[in-house]
């Protein structure tokens, strides 16, 4: 054996072209190959320390550790039995919320006796993320619907009674999927933990807290990016100060792919998203090795393309690490890491409702992507996602059974960044990290993040990109299967039994928005109101000084059963409303 | 109006929802399918997307819900244009519709249920086929 130089290897590439490639394409009578491969001149391994490192090392690119906690429990959790949503040993329940707070608590009891003892992982509905109250005009027909009606400090304790003794609020974290009213939300959390006499600093979990992608994609904002990052601000000081332990958002990638964005602007947005809420926090005044290792992020988007989506998550990793250091000049490494409880996976868009079980098959690339890519291998999500709202305890099942043998029996997990040193892999991550600096660039031109909002820029390119997408698989340029392709009579429609009971009781469901407005109404009457009145109006004196920070007054409105609307309100007059985009 | 007059389609988003996705693609689509097409924006209330559709005079309104609450905010729509007796308006609904849903909405009076892996050209095909228009 001999070693090769660059040189040489190109020569005989060339020549593997014209003598082997070539002869073949042309003899299928193909305009180009419909594989790729790649040689060491595809990557240059000669940097490896600057582009690959070790895990648990400056870039990141292979990973925030050598294993990431669960891995380290994983055995035990087998043998023990022990369950969690993502089939590794994560203490975070399954994300889930409906009707009322004594339904959502009632229904996390029953879990809690079927052996699910995760942390609340709070869906509010639609109202509460809008900041609306169960009595407003705009909450007709969505109350309690896609999570739980959440109006008041006491709706927010009656959750929590499911979280009490082993499970009370010190042990086990807290996930809430809020952004808009964000603020009120932590502030009831710090009351709750007030009134059970448990210090702040014990206090665990995560509000999503990213309103830029509200703006770009998911659409439950309430006041202009400007003002609405004001009151990240003033989360984030507020969260690093007394809550240290609690994360201070969940940066989303997730929901701009899901919107539509393609991969690159998925990475671009969620970086400039990212560097705005660093800036918010030095604006704050805070350093930025203090708060930034508190920020999450969100698994970013997902695709069924199992290795630009494995390429995606080691190019993330690389380009947040250099922007902390080389931008913000962080020294902390844990301010450098992109961290998310998964990582890559297929996306909800990539379900089809066209033989739903085929979701199961496309959710396990996504998991085997996750596993290659330092997150745990989650068969995300549980098939019958598109079929309505709610998965079936079946569905959910199977998903954590195919989690768990991705890593018990295939032993995906075994190994680090496997991908790490491939011509083909490190040459996919280098082409997704410029592609995605370059659209960077191109907001950070425009002022940055909120800017790219004001004027339009990101949430309309994801709705363009969305309309690519769909022209590509109307035309046949994307295939999936059961939808533009194999659709023919001689396919079998499998059809599935989803003959459980629904995870929600519909019943409840039915009922709920008429039991709200009622628990409402009932606190309105019975609330001590000139204490109301009088917090409210504080609030929006200080409101009008943008250089306050809002949480202590928050806190007091929520300890005085202000709603959530009144509180909304106050801010909607002092900052004004946001306009939905137009196309 | 002529046949040769752009068939004019006002897509709606009711309801706090604020996955928009579909709204966009079928937007954009209609509108490259040579149609008039104008798009409210997110969190419309059906008050607000019914006198919108009086107001721009449009052939079809294209509702677009994903949150759960198709049938009291469909219901809601029907109702209005029937209370400002723009009965000929024809109604299409997009987004997570439960199969056993989808014959109530049928039942209200809406011409079609698009849900995901609809084509564009069949929501064109099915305009046009229900207002007799070729434009």
């Amino acid at each position: 054996m001999k070693k090769n130089s660059k040189k040489e290897i190109k020569e005989a590439l060339k020549k593997w072209e014209d003598e082997v490639l070539n002869p073949r394409v042309k003899k299928f009578n193909l305009d180009k190959s419909p594989t790729t491969f790649y040689t060491p001149i595809s990557s240059d391994s000669s940097y490896f320390m600057d582009k690959v490192g070790f895990p648990g090392q400056f870039p990141f690119t292979a990973g925030n550790n050598p294993f990431e906690f669960w891995r380290a429990y994983a055995n035990f959790a087998a043998k023990v039995g022990y369950r969690s949503d993502w089939g590794g040993t994560g203490r975070s329940g399954k994300y889930g919320g409906f009707g009322t707070p004594a339904d959502y608590r009632d229904y996390l009891l029953k879990m809690q006796s079927m052996g699910r003892y995760g942390g609340p992982n709070i869906a509010f509905d639609l109202v509460t993320q809008c900041g609306y109250d169960s009595d407003s005009s705009f909450a007709e027909g969505e109350v309690g619907r896609v999570g739980v009606a959440v109006d008041s400090m006491q709706d927010f304790t009656v959750i929590y009674e499911a979280f009490t003794g082993n499970l009370d609020i010190d042990k086990v974290p807290s996930n809430f999927t809020i952004n808009a009213p964000a603020a009120v939300l932590i502030a009831m959390y710090a009351c709750l933990a007030k009134r059970r006499g448990i210090p702040l600093n014990k206090l665990t979990g995560t509000p999503q807290n990213d309103i830029l992608k509200e703006f770009i994609a998911r659409g439950t904002y309430i006041y202009p990016p400007a003002p609405s990052m004001r009151m990240f601000r003033d989360t984030c000081v507020f969260c690093c100060k007394h809550m240290p332990e609690f994360n201070i958002n969940s940066i989303g990638g997730y929901h701009i792919r899901e919107a539509g964005a393609t991969r690159v602007q998925d990475l671009a947005f969620s970086m400039a998203n990212g560097i705005a809420y660093i800036e918010a926090g030095l604006e704050g005044g805070l350093e930025v090795d203090e708060f930034a290792p508190a920020f999450t992020f969100n698994a970013f988007g997902g695709s069924m393309e199992i290795y630009h989506e494995i390429a995606f998550q080691r190019a993330a990793r690389r380009v947040w690490a250099r922007i902390l250091r080389d931008r913000f000049h962080a020294k902390d490494s844990k301010s450098m890491q992109i961290r998310q409880p998964i990582t890559a996976h297929i996306g909800c868009s990539s379900t089809t409702l066209q033989r739903p079980l085929n979701n199961l098959a496309r959710a396990v690339v996504g998991g085997m992507a996750a596993g290659m890519s330092g997150g745990i291998p989650g068969a995300f999500p549980p098939f019958d996602e598109p079929l309505g709202l709610g998965h079936s305890q079946e569905a959910t099942q199977l998903q954590q059974d195919a989690s768990r043998i991705m890593i018990y029996e295939a032993k995906v997990t075994d190994v680090c960044d496997p991908w790490a040193g491939s011509y083909f892999m490190e040459s996919l991550t280098d082409e997704i990290e410029k592609d995605a600096l370059a659209e960077l660039e191109k907001i950070e031109k425009m002022g940055g993040a909120v800017a790219a909002i004001e004027n339009g820029y990101m949430p309309r390119a994801v709705a363009k990109s969305a309309y690519e997408r769909q022209k590509k698989i109307e035309n046949q340029e994307e295939l999936v299967v059961g939808v533009n392709c194999f659709t023919g009579e001689h396919e079998i429609d499998v059809s599935i039994n989803r003959v459980v009971e629904a995870t929600y009781d519909p019943q409840l469901m039915k009922t709920a928005e008429e039991r709200q407005k009622a628990n409402l109404a009932r606190l309105k009457r019975e609330r001590n109101g000139t204490a109301v009145v009088s917090s409210l109006r504080s609030l929006k004196v200080q409101a009008e000084d943008k250089d306050k920070n809002l949480m202590p007054i928050i806190c007091e409105c929520v300890e005085n059963d202000a709603t959530l609307q009144e509180i909304c309100d106050v801010l909607r007059e002092v900052f004004g409303e946001a306009q939905p985009m137009k196309l | 109006m002529g046949q040769d007059s752009k068939i004019r389609v006002l897509i709606a988003k009711p309801g706090l929802d604020g996955h928009e996705r579909g709204a966009h693609v079928v937007a954009y689509g209609l509108r490259d399918e040579g149609f008039e097409v104008i798009y409210t924006g997110l969190r419309q209330t059906p008050e607000q997307i019914v006198s919108a559709a009086v107001q721009e005079d449009v052939d079809v309104i294209g509702l677009s819900i994903l949150s759960g609450a198709h049938l009291s905010l469909t219901k809601k729509v029907m109702e209005g244009l029937k209370a400002k007796g723009a009965n000929d308006v024809l109604v299409t609904v997009g987004g997570i519709i439960p199969e056993e849903d989808k014959k109530t909405l049928e039942e209200m009076g809406v011409a079609g249920v698009f849900t995901s892996g609809s084509k564009i050209k069949d929501i064109a095909a099915l305009i046009r086929t229900k207002l007799g228009k070729n434009a």
